[in-house]
């Protein structure tokens, strides 16, 4: 939990911020758009870890994400809102959606709460095939591509959403929220008698985990420019959100990232040479990950990777 | 002048009442000792003080405030301290952060962050374990894990400390050790109703005992006039007689 940057790490910020932001000239189209897929998981693997510091499963990141996939759509289709505004009412609508989950549901543990949010994002799925005159149902929304098609302002407006979900995450870690998280994650009971309202803090993290999963999805269905209730909604999306931070490495901010730079790059090699072999890869790697190494890639590194360096293993 | 009272207390899980009838008053600067077997209702009337279970019956006041119906953070932020009988630090927090955490979230006003840790690295002092701060709770001996719990139920400031069995399970030197921390935590202000089955410890230690057994109070007074009590004799005999006896050393 030490929160002082050193300099060679902000130097080594820099220049990563540099690579990201020249990236577009360097790589070819297909390349952009891999990356732009990857930054998009990213942000999905964050807010679901962002929930998980305190100790919340959910298995409904998609249902947060579809509310935001079908705000963007459905707000641009009625009123031609402009596409950003329409990501940022997605964002503050699965928001608002959270709250008020959070707050009956989160009273909940463990399991329970899992299941709940699986049934939230069915249930989703379920209203929206009901309500096709509303919702378009399952033929689905579709809307002009996101500025014209150009990949290249796609690429910066995902990535700025991903350095505001960096910049909230590192807010997280460097104040009182850090520690309201991991207390109540660690030992609700406990964290409960020494002053902490666990319901209060379960919901803001969820709320926060909502905005930017909403953002997500409405940036999704304008980049994608063809949304479905099966697959916004869909439990793909939600298994994903969890994959990628349990192989990387929970509670961290490297951690999801990691995961989903990996597991993308897998489930891309897999797409090409085996038809549904990313899906047999998730299944593999969540099974191998919860066996072997149950603090993911970033644990591994820590526990056996440092120590050959002389370091100690406690963080 | 009364800084906690208890009226009627009462507490069942289903047929059976745990907490029956129990009525007591504490003092502001006193050492309170409950004492009583096995099962008698103890750590369930510090659950239902902390906010943990809510009483089926009985009033508790804090200051004149009622704290029933109040939950666990919010009598903690009224200014009740406790520690657990089984000691639960937060596994993956350093000593210094576990105590931080109550500093951070059980004091009213909030205080800072800087503010939070400066208090938690002088209480680590105060009780003990200044130089293990940075260590984690399970590379700690069970005395040191128990002064991790009395420094987090300190670090909210509280009026009043509980403290269940702190002593329990430690050598006689860490015991003369703790027994020397509570009156110190005592001198500066602090209220202690503490839970305690080492005699030795609460004979010497308390100002008044209030004694339990099947869930409801059998005595209370000085130390002296409770282990005459008859009612108490016959409450421990066979159980716990030979602690009874044993000289306070």
């Amino acid at each position: 939990m030490s929160r002082s940057l050193s300099w060679k790490k902000g130097l080594g910020l820099v220049a990563l911020a540099l690579i990201l932001i020249s990236y577009p000239k360097l790589v070819d189209s297909y390349f952009l758009h891999l990356s732009v897929a990857t930054l998009l998981a990213m942000i999905m693997a964050c807010s679901w870890d962002i929930l998980a510091r305190t100790g919340q499963v959910s298995v409904g990141q998609a249902g947060l994400f579809g509310i935001g996939a079908y705000t963007a759509a459905l707000l641009y289709q009625k009123v031609h809102l402009h596409p950003i505004l329409g990501m940022l009412a997605g964002a503050l609508l699965a928001l608002m959606v959270a709250i008020g989950l959070g707050y009956l549901t989160l009273r909940l543990r463990g399991i329970y709460f899992s299941i709940t949010t699986i049934a939230f994002a069915e249930a989703l799925s379920v209203i929206w095939l009901m309500t096709p005159s509303i919702t378009g149902g399952a033929m689905g929304v579709s809307t002009p591509p996101l500025f014209g098609g150009n990949r290249e302002h796609a690429y910066y407006l995902i990535l700025t959403l991903f350095g505001l979900v960096l910049l909230a995450l590192w807010l997280i870690e460097s104040s009182r929220l850090n520690f309201a998280f991991t207390a109540i994650r660690e030992n609700e009971e406990v964290a409960n008698v020494m002053g902490i309202n666990p319901t209060r803090y379960k919901v803001l993290a969820f709320a926060i985990s909502a905005f930017f999963a909403g953002f997500a999805g409405g940036f999704y269905s304008h980049y994608n420019t063809y949304i479905i209730p099966y697959e916004v909604f869909g439990l793909g999306i939600s298994i994903a959100c969890l994959v990628m931070p349990i192989f990387g490495g929970l509670y961290t901010i490297l951690g999801p990232i990691i995961g989903t730079i990996l597991i993308k790059a897998i489930e891309e090699y897999l797409r090409v040479t085996i038809s549904y072999g990313h899906q047999i890869a998730y299944g593999l790697i969540l099974v191998m990950v919860v066996l072997f190494m149950p603090e993911g890639l970033i644990g591994l590194y820590k526990r056996r990777i440092l120590p050959l360096w002389g370091r100690g293993t406690e963080s | 002048m009364t800084l906690l009272r208890v009226e009627n207390l009462t507490k069942r899980f289903g047929g059976l009442a745990a907490v029956h009838h129990v009525s007591f008053g504490i003092d502001r600067g006193e050492i309170v000792s409950l004492i009583g077997p096995n099962g008698a209702g103890k750590t369930t009337i510090f659950n239902l003080i902390s906010g943990v279970y809510s009483p089926d019956a009985g009033q508790i006041l804090l200051e004149n405030e009622s704290l029933v119906g109040r939950r666990p953070f919010e009598v903690c932020q009224k200014g009740v301290g406790r520690t657990f009988q089984i000691m639960q630090p937060f596994p993956h927090m350093t000593v210094l952060e576990n105590v931080v955490v109550s500093a951070l979230f059980g004091r009213v006003p909030k205080i800072s962050m800087t503010q939070a840790r400066k208090e938690a690295s002088e209480l680590c002092r105060l009780v003990g374990l200044g130089e293990k701060q940075g260590a984690f709770p399970r590379n700690l001996t069970v005395a040191d894990q128990k002064r991790i719990e009395i420094a987090r139920a300190l670090a909210v400031r509280p009026k009043l400390l509980l403290l269940d069995e702190v002593m329990s399970g430690l050598t006689p030197t860490e015991t003369v050790e703790a027994i020397g921390l509570v009156r110190r935590i005592r001198q500066s202000g602090v209220t202690i109703l503490l839970i305690e089955h080492v005699m030795k410890v609460v004979m010497g230690i308390s100002d008044r005992i209030i004694v339990l057994h099947h869930g409801e109070k059998i005595a209370e007074g000085p130390a002296a006039e409770v282990t005459n009590d008859p009612r108490v004799i016959e409450a421990y005999l066979g159980e716990h007689i030979e602690d009874l006896e044993e000289p306070p050393c």
